[in-house]
């Protein structure tokens, strides 16, 4: 019996789930981009946190939970007034510290150790949560996990509205969101 | 009893491993140091940059004395030192300016380079190095008018830029010590060795919201040439520290500093040399400067 509850032990008990958190101390990146007639600009940041998890021990895998924020408030335009307007008067930060992407990972291709991903989800920014499907690849290296996405956004669908008078920031309607993100496997 | 509780330990260690264990770091997320609003005060520089590919354009008068009163519409009336500029962002971290002033025609071009950031929470610091050359390409020397690239025409500046935003974003404190080399364009016409002038430039700005602050600069020679800058002022001439205050306003895109100053130089191989009338209530001028990132 006693053989029996260790065995139950150590086949229940041993680390089965895989969780993979995003890496402090790679080159990790979330960049925007919009683009009027009159002004290109982007902003950076590296400020981001979040984790990929699935109770199978292995990974990529279908249906694994994606978890990504990002501090909307460390985002670099390389102007300091206009980062100052985007935090005041468009993102409103101080509100809003985190915006973030939750959501399931769904393999649509598989070559090697590269995916061609889609995260189906949901994505939180100025208080608004809206669903989002984020095409990507990633790229599997030993305990490392390289993952880029692309995806669009409408700032009227999360209520955000670029001031007239006081802000200098001609922001387009359509922001061109791009990431890149290296996770490390810690269980 | 002992397996009972093997039992539980087997069931909570399962569930416990059905969920992530990531926690967030607080570390990680860090807004860049707070920095002034604009990449200049009135005449100062700040540790502000441009972004790349971002324009910036300045125009800037020092009229006559207030003290003239209603004849002279308070100085306004002139004459009018001016100096108009255009800055450009080659890099996030390093812009190039172009300027003009109407003393000799000084014509400036400055690069001023981001250097690093301390991010401490007592006193957060940015720092920046600005350099340039100067030409004052119209010169009537005592030997009549100089030609234009005449080398005697040019002069070479330095600063190191250390800025600190503090109290919730309101105040920003900001030094600038500066080394001009051929301080005296006219140094060598009358035998003059110094050649150069050493300045300790510090600077305060207060801001009320977002539209509305109060600066003021001082400027301080602490070594070398403090006498003039142009031939009129070459014997005798002592030139004093600088002092401007004012309000600065802030909409969109432009920065408005409308204040009084006893230093009608613009330039900064002009400026830096110190200003041209004592800090008197007789002898301070009008001023602004608009600028505006494009």
């Amino acid at each position: 019996m006693r053989t029996l509850i260790l065995g139950l032990i150590l086949v229940t008990g041993a680390p089965r789930a895989g969780e993979w958190h995003v890496d402090g101390s790679a080159a990790n990146r979330v960049v925007f981009h919009s683009s009027t007639t009159l002004l290109d600009f982007k902003g950076e940041t590296d400020a981001l946190d979040g984790y990929i998890y699935i109770e199978k021990d292995s990974l990529p895998a279908e249906n694994a939970e994606v978890y990504i924020e990002v501090s909307p408030a460390a985002f670099n335009t390389g102007n300091g007034k206009r980062d100052r307007d985007m935090r005041e008067d468009v993102l409103h930060t101080d509100k809003y510290p985190l915006s973030w992407i939750r959501g399931r990972l769904h393999i649509l291709e598989r070559d090697a150790a590269h995916y061609k991903v889609v995260v189906r989800g949901m994505f939180f920014l100025h208080g608004v949560s809206r669903p989002v499907d984020i095409n990507g690849t990633m790229v599997a290296r030993g305990k490392y996990l390289s993952v880029e996405g692309r995806f669009s956004v409408f700032l009227k669908d999360y209520n955000i509205r670029a001031p007239e008078l006081l802000a200098f920031i001609k922001v387009a309607e359509k922001i061109d969101i791009s990431a890149r993100i290296t996770l490390i496997r810690v269980k | 009893m002992w397996i009972k509780g093997l039992f539980y330990i087997v069931v909570f260690s399962t569930l416990a491993d059905a969920q992530p264990s990531w926690k967030r770091k607080e570390g990680q997320r860090k807004a860049p140091l707070e920095r002034f609003h604009s990449i200049q005060l009135a005449s100062l520089p700040t540790t502000e940059l441009l972004a790349r590919g971002d324009f910036f354009y300045e125009i800037a008068h020092r009229f006559g004395p207030v003290s003239s009163g209603m004849e002279g519409f308070f100085g306004l009336d002139g004459p009018v030192n001016m100096r108009t500029a255009l800055a450009y962002g080659l890099s996030d971290r390093l812009m190039i300016t172009l300027g003009r002033s109407n003393i000799m025609d000084n014509v400036d071009l400055i690069f001023k380079y981001g250097i690093s950031e301390w991010d401490n929470s007592m006193l957060p610091m940015t720092f920046a190095l600005r350099g340039g050359l100067a030409l004052n390409s119209e010169v009537y020397s005592p030997g009549g008018k100089r030609a234009v690239r005449d080398s005697r025409n040019f002069q070479y500046f330095g600063q190191f830029i250390v800025n600190s935003v503090i109290l919730e974003k309101k105040l920003g404190l900001g030094l600038a010590p500066s080394l001009i080399y051929n301080s005296f364009i006219f140094a060598s016409d009358y035998r003059l060795k110094t050649k150069y002038t050493i300045n300790f430039s510090f600077y305060a700005q207060y801001y009320f919201n977002r539209m509305w602050s109060l600066f003021a600069e001082y400027g301080m020679v602490t070594g070398g040439w403090q006498g003039g800058v142009t031939l009129a002022e070459a014997e005798n001439f002592r030139s004093t520290n600088s002092v401007s205050a004012g309000v600065a306003i802030e909409t969109g895109g432009h920065v408005f500093y409308l204040f009084i100053t006893n230093n009608r130089r613009l330039n900064s191989s002009q400026y830096l040399i110190g200003a041209d009338a004592p800090f008197r209530l007789k002898k301070l001028v009008l001023a602004f400067s608009i600028t505006r990132v494009l």
